[in-house]
């Protein structure tokens, strides 16, 4: 009796098993060829855990705080980026090529030429800590990034608010700032949503700029834990600091989009 | 001398309206869309008071007419004068000539993200400068006179087409402007809401306000109108009092379209 013999409900069935057999297989294995008393010892070690208090509090303080930074200042960007690219004119050049080299280029390299090159062409930068020049890194990527963005909400902006603004004597501007721009950022908010999630986890490239203890972030707090302990369970305390910043992060924005709908 | 003073900031007159010049006067308006030749030659002049309706089949050009009073379009050849001013001079300021020019649209576009009351007092604070409580005063004043007074604190949504419709009639009037532009002001409700907005519209005709009106209401046109124009493919065929107009046309085009609508 071939496979081709069985009920395709049937045959449904057992090809589905089997794939649940296999995935548990490799976890069974793992579970049994893994050596769980160094991996209590190195990764969920709550002797080393509890050092990391209450100083990685701080260190997740400045996560959302370089966070909130960038994002700010990047939308800002962004928003002259996105009138820029949409006006005619040398303006638009220089806003194409500004947004077409930020993203083609890894967001590491741009705060690695932030942070150690613009410094060397600019001595009166030699003096700012690493970590600032970072953030204007952050901010070019973020600027970068969202302006496409920002453009397709102005886009999807219906013409005719535009045109009802204009009639009533607003300006081009006044039209933008008080008609167009607040609809656009509705109409965005989930993807704005999702670059500021990214923006977050971002903030951990600025480990590269090295940092004093008082300005490093989660990713360089974790980081240094591990030397100074020899020890992998701050990467893990890490780690659950940026899930509980990340998730009611996403679930709040959730909440808003729909109050905001309901509005509408 | 006199050339040397013609290289100066144009005099400030060159702005102010003319009291005696007629509200709209259309000169030899042409309007090309790449190669489609939309307007081929208007000559129009709306008075004082005047109800001008245009009428026409679909793409005879009367919306772009209309759309060129305020330079929503611009024109590619001839001259708009809205009471005596140059619109399309380049050193005139368009838009506070835009102030005095109401403009109601077929899909209404008030400000969703506003409630009526601020989609009433923006542009009074922001464009004329007006202060918070006065523009509020207008507003309320203006919303009362379309029946809206209840609605200050609801947003553009939670309304009818003919209550956003009459709020956006509210919004035009609350600049105070000379004159109103009407494009296809009910061509987008459901027929038991046109009624409501033909009756606003009827009361500003009363009230002397100069209207130029692009419908497909007839019977509006008929009972309100000053003057009929009938428009086919770029260009005025026939204009006169409604009566004449739509009730013995004699250009066979005109009679063409009204066996058509009525």
């Amino acid at each position: 009796m071939s496979m081709r013999d069985i009920r395709p409900t049937v045959r449904r069935r057992i090809s589905r098993m089997s794939a649940y057999v296999a995935f548990l297989a490799i976890v069974v294995v793992m579970i049994f060829t893994a050596n769980w008393g160094i991996i209590r010892q190195n990764f969920f070690n709550l002797e080393v855990a509890q050092r990391m208090f209450p100083d990685v509090v701080r260190a997740a303080g400045k996560t959302i705080t370089y966070t909130a930074f960038s994002f700010g200042f990047g939308v800002v960007l962004a928003v002259v980026l996105a009138l820029m690219k949409m006006s005619k004119g040398p303006f638009k050049w220089f806003a194409v090529v500004f947004i077409e080299f930020f993203r083609g280029i890894p967001a590491l390299l741009t705060l690695m030429i932030i942070g150690f090159a613009v410094p060397m062409a600019f001595a009166s930068l030699k003096k700012v800590p690493g970590v600032y020049m970072g953030l204007v890194g952050l901010v070019l990527v973020t600027g970068a990034y969202t302006a496409e963005i920002i453009r397709a909400g102005i886009v999807a902006v219906p013409k005719g608010q535009t045109e009802a603004a204009r009639s009533l004597g607003m300006s081009h501007m006044r039209t933008m700032l008080t008609v167009v721009l607040p609809q656009a950022f509705r109409i965005v908010v989930p993807p704005l949503t999702n670059e500021i999630v990214m923006l977050l986890k971002d903030t951990s490239l600025l480990f590269v700029l090295g940092s004093t203890k008082l300005s490093r972030e989660l990713t360089t707090f974790g980081r240094d834990g591990l030397t100074s302990h020899a020890n992998a369970s701050p990467l893990i305390v890490v780690a659950v600091f940026y899930l509980i910043i990340t998730i009611p992060l996403t679930y709040v924005v959730g909440r808003m989009e729909k109050k905001m709908a309901v509005k509408q | 001398m006199s050339e040397q003073r013609d290289l100066k900031l144009p005099p400030r007159d060159r702005d102010t309206p003319d009291p005696t010049a007629p509200p709209i006067q259309i000169i030899g308006l042409h309007k090309h869309f790449g190669d489609l030749h939309v307007l081929k030659g208007i000559d129009l002049t709306v008075t004082k008071g005047e109800v001008v309706c245009i009428v026409g089949p679909s793409g005879s050009g009367k919306s772009t007419l209309l759309r060129s009073v305020n330079l929503l379009e611009w024109p590619t050849g001839g001259k708009v004068f809205i009471e005596g001013i140059d619109v399309l001079d380049p050193d005139v300021n368009l838009d506070r000539i835009r102030t005095r020019i109401g403009m109601v649209f077929q899909s209404f576009n008030l400000f969703p993200h506003m409630t009526v009351l601020r989609n009433v007092t923006i542009a009074q604070e922001k464009v004329l400068k007006r202060s918070h409580s006065e523009a509020r005063k207008v507003a309320h004043g203006m919303l009362e006179r379309v029946g809206l007074d209840d609605k200050i604190h609801a947003h553009p949504s939670q309304l009818s087409g003919g209550q956003q419709q009459r709020v956006a009639i509210a919004r035009s009037l609350s600049m105070n402007p000379d004159m109103m532009l009407f494009d296809e002001p009910t061509s987008a409700l459901d027929p038991e809401l046109v009624g409501e907005v033909l009756e606003v519209m009827r009361s500003l005709a009363a009230d002397g306000m100069t209207m130029m009106v692009v419908t497909h209401e007839m019977g509006f046109a008929r009972e309100v109108g000053s003057r009929v124009i009938f428009m086919d493919e770029g260009l005025i065929v026939e204009e006169g009092l409604p009566d004449e107009v739509l009730g013995n046309p004699r250009h066979p085009r005109t009679q063409l379209f009204l066996s058509k609508v009525l």
